[in-house]
């Protein structure tokens, strides 16, 4: 019997070839949009868990309470935690890894190269494989490195560079490094940054690097086989209490209060909320759910298209049903006969998904920079969740019209000698899916668009200092810092166009903070703010307004911090220039009321140096219009500068590049030169915001197409099942454009219904997704308007062909058709 | 074979209540060839259906092989109608997507019969009509005629005790229509129990015995002259 249901169903597929197209082709687009998206969730959600025995491995994470700012989550931990985290029973090892930047030479010009300082135990916790060497033999001395593959082939043209010398760093510290490993290279789905691995001294580092105020390293432990990171945890408050204490004013204070420490498995770092100094960017999982809910309703809506076409082809199908009845067929026997044409379907579906999934992986996975999988077994394969996806989109795609199919009643059917009869209450669920098709697809079009809009709106948004004409050099400490400073400073002003030069250490995109304790003089328990060292030029170069008093300069010697210790400043005190939120962060009615008022700043600890502002300047927007405008103070301090900014004008930006290189090359021979200009910089910070909002308008693509093609094939069925009817009505007097009116006017419907289902929706959802940005465009009814609009135009369009076929038909000919 | 007794097929919407059939007392014996008469919505259908078991009477009793059948369930309806019962309609019912062997084939689909099996009765059925020649064409490829005869090998591929014929000819021109007469017929001289609904006076007069049908009910009934 199975043999003849196929012949039936494959011979109906073979003759209607537009309906076969439309359901598969619909169905496999739902389908591999949701592979798609499932395979870079899944991607996502197991970073590390390539690592062996990562089960076991779990990184120290810190929540810091700065007074009067919000919790900062933090991927790094004290340094003091590094002796003392083995005395808990439950830890097999501890490791301590920094990630910083050396310098080396590649065929005759300075690179910078990742860093990775770290102890004896790493290799214990990170089972990382060996190409060459191993774990036991690596990193004997301080002279020896390891590194991977890739960094061998580019370092020494060769994987096989056991032994070989590398030179690195600069100045006085550069030396050769013996190579005792080469790993092999590690997946991209790593929390971990691997440069050129060395081990760090623990024993020359000075006090202040291993305090409970040292935040430069991250620390990893290994677990006991069996033993329970929650139970560790929930001992960890107690501890810190009796522990972690730290000197203020000479006076030991506890800093339990300040500082919480808790291990979180290094499968869960990436995607944590706990992202402050993480080696690499972290993952968003308020992105990754909005993609598993577009995945979703994608696939939805080529569900939906799957039971209209199906029921309202169904009816066409009703002599065959009446007829099997007639010769014995039960209910039992019919619904599973259309379940199966379901199934197969479905399936069809799935095969042509795996093949678009197999041509779209690569390209989207360059759009969201991630190795994405591409392969059908084993852990992150695509044959099981694509079965499972197939047995959902059958159940719910195929049971309902199965069911439908089978209840037809042969008495009536063959009766009425018809070959279409419908069945009561079909024809509103299809109009029901419509009108859920059409608000999906709304939906995602205004989101799209308020999207669009925002993306542009924050790129373009005032961020309070010049963004054109400038260059930002990065890693330029040795640079701001270095005695010939002044020269080079000369030399670059020299470049025709150049107009400013400043030194900062905060540069654009900064992603450290560093927040230090202040409050005004005598006054409460103060809150922690941005502290940052610039020179007296900076202000000037970035064009960042003064609001009122005066900036730094070189003429008031309270004015210079450099070269002052921490005690020496507090018996002299320091000038500072605030920023407008710092000003009303200390308590100020307005700029003005700032100045020469005393404030107290903790330089270095919890010690207090008295302070005085001396200017007050306009907000600037150094990070993402994600991040509120930070209160800053600002003193001048070039040992706490390496970053150059240079203003220019009325020149081509690729020559003053060009020169600054030059310049850069005499003074700093020893190391790259690493320049970009602001626009750039700020680029790169929405380069995730812009990839995401381009995959996220394909897949509102993806739904209106799939929406269309429902459709596209409804109306073609009404069109046909409408012919007598039509036939009536032009013998009767109706003209061609009340036919065309007639028919789209049916389909329209359900669209403007679709509105008024989509627009609230997607009104809170963007609503809610605008509050995660500082500053954000309105949201007008313009983009929910046009979306409605649009959905209306493109579904009368695609209904309006069919329409007019019918309508200009020759009613005799309709109805003797029917 | 089949006796009714006081069988009514009473059709109920919101407002309208019809009454297709109403108390008809009928029996049809082994062998008979019936023809049913009336004009259009008397009720030859209805009654067809019904006897067919195609549909349920809303009174009544209906005896068919010595088993009382009104009441039973569709499940089981299914089983008594598979094994009993062939049918031929005005339309052919044919299934466009399949051949006529196929189509022919359908009917020992639902009964369990082994492959080898239905391909034997399938190609006598076929010789018995006179469509083998065409066995693998599909029915848009046949005349009327040629597709009535499918419809009526397919009737009879189960080799049922009934055969229920719901204007056989209707759809078919004078010629077309003789034969498929004139195969009834052969088929009744061989044993087939045959009831007929038809329009046509010379049709019916190929019936053993005609019923004739007003308004629901039964208005006369004759048997031809032996």
């Amino acid at each position: 019997m199975w043999r003849n249901v196929l012949t039936v169903m494959l011979r109906r597929l073979a003759a209607d070839r537009a309906y076969s197209v439309i359901t598969i082709g619909g169905l496999a687009l739902g389908l591999a949009g949701c592979l798609l998206i499932l395979g870079y969730i899944r991607y996502e959600r197991s970073y590390d868990a390539w690592l062996p025995g990562h089960e076991r491995v779990h990184q120290v994470q810190t929540t810091i309470h700065p007074p009067g700012q919000p919790d900062v989550r933090s991927q790094a931990s004290s340094a003091a935690l590094y002796d003392r985290l083995s005395i808990f029973p439950q830890v097999e090892a501890v490791t301590s890894v920094a990630v910083g930047k050396t310098v080396s030479d590649q065929n005759g010009r300075p690179e910078f190269i990742d860093a990775t300082t770290v102890d004896r135990s790493f290799f214990e916790v990170f089972a990382l494989p060996f190409a060459q060497g191993s774990a036991a033999t690596a990193l004997p001395d301080e002279n020896s490195i390891v590194l991977t593959e890739s960094e061998a082939v580019r370092r020494f043209g060769t994987a096989q560079a056991l032994g070989k010398v590398l030179t690195t760093g600069a100045g006085e510290g550069k030396s050769g490094k013996r190579v005792s490993g080469v790993l092999r290279d590690l997946p991209r789905d790593t929390s971990l940054k691997v440069g050129i691995i060395s081990l760090r001294d623990w024993n020359t580092m000075p006090p202040d690097a291993r305090g409970w105020g040292a935040f430069d390293q991250h620390h990893y432990v290994k677990l006991r086989p069996g033993a329970n990171a929650a139970a560790l945890n929930a001992a960890l408050p107690a501890w810190e209490k009796r522990v972690v204490f730290d000197t203020m004013g000479g006076a030991l204070v506890s800093m339990a209060d300040v500082l919480d420490f808790r291990l979180v498995p290094i499968t869960q770092v990436h995607l944590g909320e706990a992202q402050d100094k993480a080696f690499a960017p972290g993952g968003d999982t308020r992105a990754l759910a909005t993609f598993g809910i577009v995945a979703m309703l994608t696939l939805g809506m080529a569900v939906m298209n799957f039971v209209n076409m199906t029921t309202a082809r169904a009816t066409r199908r009703a002599r065959e049903v009446a007829l099997r009845k007639v010769l014995g067929a039960t209910r039992r026997q019919l619904i599973l006969q259309f379940f199966a044409e379901g199934v197969f379907v479905a399936a069809a579906a799935t095969l042509l998904a795996f093949a678009l999934v197999e041509i779209a992986t690569p390209w989207i996975g360059g759009i969201l920079g991630a190795d994405l999988p591409l392969a059908y077994l084993g852990e992150r394969g695509m044959l099981w969740p694509a079965l499972l996806l197939l047995a959902a989109t059958a159940v719910a795609g195929a049971l309902y019209p199965a069911f439908l199919l089978s209840r037809f009643k042969p008495a009536r059917v063959l009766r009425a000698n018809q070959s279409a009869v419908g069945t009561p209450g079909d024809g509103r669920l299809r109009a029901v899916l419509v009108v859920a098709q059409f608000a999906i697809a709304i939906g995602l079009i205004a989101s799209t668009a308020v999207i669009w809009s925002q993306t542009r709106f924050v790129a373009q948004v005032d961020p309070g200092y010049r963004r054109d004409g400038l260059v930002q050099i990065d890693n330029a400490w040795r640079y701001t810092q270095g005695a010939e400073y002044e020269a080079a400073r000369r030399a670059m002003l020299a470049i025709p166009g150049v107009t400013g030069l400043g030194r900062t250490g905060l540069p654009l995109g900064a992603t450290e903070k560093p927040l230090r304790l202040m409050r005004r003089a005598g006054g409460g328990e103060g809150e922690s703010m941005g502290l940052y060292g610039v020179d007296a030029e900076f202000m000037r170069t970035m064009g960042i307004e003064l609001l009122a008093g005066r900036l730094l300069g070189d003429r008031v010697a309270l004015d210079r911090v450099e070269g002052l210790a921490p005690a020496a400043l507090s018996a002299r005190g320091v000038n500072v220039v605030v920023n407008r939120s710092a000003a009303a962060e200390f308590g100020f009615r307005s700029p003005a009321a700032a100045v020469g008022q005393p404030v107290e700043i903790a330089f270095e600890g919890l010690d207090m140096v008295p302070a005085r502002i001396v200017g007050v300047v306009e907000d600037t927007r150094f990070r993402t219009a994600r991040d509120a405008i930070e209160p800053l103070v600002y003193t001048y301090d070039p040992t706490r500068t390496y970053i150059v900014m240079v203003r220019y004008a009325a020149a081509r930006p690729g020559e003053v590049m060009a020169a600054l290189e030059r310049v850069w090359r005499r003074f700093e021979p020893e190391l790259p030169f690493e320049a970009r200009f602001a626009d750039d910089v700020v680029r790169e910070l929405y380069a995730a915001d812009r990839a995401r909002t381009l995959l996220f308008a394909g897949f509102s693509g993806l739904a209106i197409l799939i929406a269309c093609l429902g459709l596209y094939s409804l109306a073609a069925f009404t069109a046909e099942r409408r012919t007598k009817e039509i036939g009536i009505r032009k013998v009767v007097g109706a003209r061609v454009r009340d036919i065309v009116r007639l028919l789209a006017w049916q389909f329209a419907k359900p669209v403007v219904l679709a509105n008024l289902v989509a627009w609230p929706v997607a009104w809170w959802a963007m609503r809610d997704w605008l509050n995660t940005f500082d500053v954000a465009v309105a949201l007008t009814p313009g983009p929910f308007a046009v979306a409605g609009l649009l959905a209306l135009a493109i579904a009368t369009v695609t209904v309006a062909g069919h329409a007019l076929r019918v309508a200009r038909m020759n009613p005799i000919h309709a109805l003797r058709y029917e | 074979m089949l006796h009714m007794r006081q069988l009514s097929r009473v059709y109920r919407t919101d407002t309208v209540e019809t009454t297709a059939l109403d108390a008809i007392d009928l029996d049809i014996h082994d062998g008979e060839f019936v023809a049913i008469m009336g004009p259009s919505g008397c009720g030859k259908s209805t009654l067809l259906n019904l006897m067919g078991m195609l549909d349920s009477p809303s009174s009544g009793s209906y005896v068919f092989n010595g088993q009382e059948v009104a009441g039973l369930s569709e499940a089981r309806l299914a089983q008594v109608r598979k094994a009993n019962i062939g049918f031929i309609f005005q339309s052919f019912n044919l299934v466009d997507e399949l051949t006529v062997r196929e189509n022919v084939e359908l009917a020992l689909l639902y009964h369990d019969a082994a492959a080898s099996e239905r391909k034997r009765r399938t190609d006598e059925v076929m010789d018995r009509v006179g469509i083998a020649h065409r066995a693998r064409h599909r029915p848009s490829q046949l005349s009327g005629g040629q597709q009535q005869r499918v419809a009526v090998a397919r009737a009879l591929v189960a080799s049922p005790k009934l055969i229920l014929a719901d204007e056989p000819t209707g759809n078919l021109d004078t010629n077309h229509g003789e034969e498929v007469m004139r195969m009834l017929q052969s088929l009744n001289a061989q044993g087939s129990t045959i009831v007929m609904v038809t329009h046509s006076p010379a049709h019916a007069d190929y019936a053993g015995r005609v019923v004739n049908m007003l308004d629901g009910r039964i208005l006369q009934e004759r048997r031809r002259a032996a």
